[in-house]
């Protein structure tokens, strides 16, 4: 998904050589297009005349790494608390949500299928979208005992808390936060709004385990009880 | 025949919208709407939003088929799965073409939103994507 | 055999990170943790300057009859030093390990300071891990 990005935008590079090749001539009064097709470039290839559904090598998780410490620290600029601050990293994660929903639904499900129940997209969610970003599905999806309309999504090792130890200061922080936007993200494209937070909940064998609560919105309950 | 194509945002909104004719039998590819019908087009569309929504909780498909009808004219609809609508009105009965017509504009729209400039629901500027529309529709209606 | 301590110094010559792996052993003060860094930081550089052989390294290893000390230096001027017993092998590839986990769990850690001390939970655990496991 990254790569694809990278092609954009298509046009902003086409611009520059016809500014410079046209020096010796007039300087046009504007890029109309004809302009722009004068200039011996080869066309440059935009996003659109690529293949969706080839998929991207892995990347490197060293870069992802990296590009997310980044993000981390940008997101404790000019904030006030950790809640702040969870509440930042979740946007970002909402951003890519909404990209990586359609993405995966026009990869992985051929049948040109809308989830129309809350389980079934759970386990979209779960397995679907979990194995696209991260190539493993979550390791458990439950239903809260106490809360009807309350889900939880288990992933014993969140890729992207791989490298980061919270200091104790911040022992409240999870920056799975990101994670947790991503599906909510989802949720919301889907007709489910729902409010997705990410707890840490350690254990000896997995020290980053993280539970990421979905609570689904009173609408949503609604129309369940309504479809049952 | 004419064609008229709406791209529908989550919260209803307009995202993109084209009008045209078609190739087929020595079409030039313009509309051939009336001046009155020029007019109405976005609101039929926009009108038959509530049929759509009526129906998404029933299928669990994408493609809705023919939802509505306005005099001679059919309305067909394609959901996406962050439930962006499609709309196409037409005047012929032609499912299989329109389906596959819908899927590469599906294609064409994850691309779009592909772009780090754009998110969803913005209004879709792009002169490729415009150019790429036309070419589908040119290819299958 | 038996891996002892490890060292990490910053290019400035601040101890950044002391571990020791083995019970039993003596405590020094944390200004002499400091002193002795500053001093070997201090010789190795000595070292390097004095060496009849042109752009050679400072010291790599210092071979005593208890202990046998590693020093291996990064690109950017970190040194990384392991105290073993003098019989341990292979120490200098125990410290490219303990360097590759120094990039994972330090330098990829978004609250981690460059230069500053290294206080990392998964980094700690990591090297214990791995400690535990060397032959």
């Amino acid at each position: 998904m990254l790569q694809n990005r990278s092609s954009y935008p298509p046009q902003q590079s086409a611009v520059a050589p016809s500014l410079a090749s046209s020096s010796e001539k007039s300087i046009p009064t504007s890029l109309t297009p004809s302009t722009l097709r004068t200039v011996a470039t080869p066309r440059k290839v935009t996003i659109y005349d690529r293949n969706l559904n080839r998929r991207a090598p892995e990347l490197s998780l060293a870069a992802f790494a990296f590009l997310f410490n980044e993000i981390v620290q940008y997101s404790q600029k000019n904030v006030k608390g950790i809640q702040e601050m969870e509440t930042k990293l979740s946007e970002y994660g909402y951003h890519v949500g909404q990209r990586v929903l359609e993405l995966t639904v026009i990869r992985e499900i051929k049948s040109a299928k809308r989830e129309t129940r809350v389980l079934g997209l759970l386990q979209f969610i779960n397995t679907g979208i979990w194995k696209s970003i991260f190539g493993k599905p979550a390791d458990a999806l439950e239903k809260s005992k106490d809360q009807e309309d309350e889900y939880m999504i288990i992933d014993n090792d969140p890729i992207v808390n791989k490298y980061i130890s919270v200091p104790r200061e911040m022992s409240q922080l999870n920056c799975a936060a990101f994670q947790a936007g991503i599906v909510e993200a989802v949720m919301d494209g889907c007709q489910f709004p729902a409010r997705v937070t990410a707890h840490s909940v350690p254990t000896d064998l997995f020290p980053l385990k993280t539970v990421f609560l979905v609570k689904l919105d009173p609408v949503v309950v609604e129309r369940e009880r309504y479809m049952r | 025949m004419s064609f008229y194509l709406a791209i529908i945002g989550t919260k209803d909104n307009a995202v993109y919208d084209l009008e045209f004719g078609t190739y087929r039998q020595g079409g030039d590819g313009r509309p051939k709407f009336s001046a009155d019908m020029k007019q109405l087009c976005p609101f039929i569309v926009h009108s038959s939003l509530d049929i759509v929504e009526e129906m998404q909780w029933n299928t669990n498909v994408m493609h809705l088929k023919v939802i509505d009808k306005f005099y001679n004219y059919l309305i067909s609809s394609y959901m996406t799965a962050g439930n962006i609508k499609f709309l196409l009105l037409h005047e012929t009965r032609a499912d299989d073409v329109i389906r596959q017509f819908f899927v590469d504009l599906y294609d064409l729209y994850v691309k779009a939103l592909m772009s780090p400039f754009y998110s969803v629901d913005q209004p879709i500027t792009s002169a490729v994507f415009d150019q790429r529309v036309k070419m589908l529709a040119k290819k299958y209606l | 055999m038996v891996v002892y301590s490890l060292y990490i110094l910053n290019k400035a010559a601040g101890l950044i990170y002391q571990r020791d792996f083995n019970e039993g052993l003596k405590r020094l003060s944390s200004n002499d943790y400091l002193v002795l860094s500053g001093t070997f930081h201090a010789v190795y550089a000595i070292a390097s300057q004095i060496s009849p052989v042109p752009s050679s390294s400072g010291i790599e290893v210092l071979e005593t009859e208890t202990f046998r000390l590693q020093c291996f230096q990064t690109l950017t001027g970190t040194k990384f030093l392991l105290i073993s017993e003098p019989r341990q092998q292979n120490t200098d590839a125990i410290l490219r390990r303990i360097y590759e986990l120094y990039a994972d769990y330090v330098i990829k850690n978004p609250f981690y300071q460059i230069e500053m001390p290294v206080r990392c939970e998964l980094f700690d655990r990591h090297l214990a891990t791995y400690i535990r496991g060397i032959p």
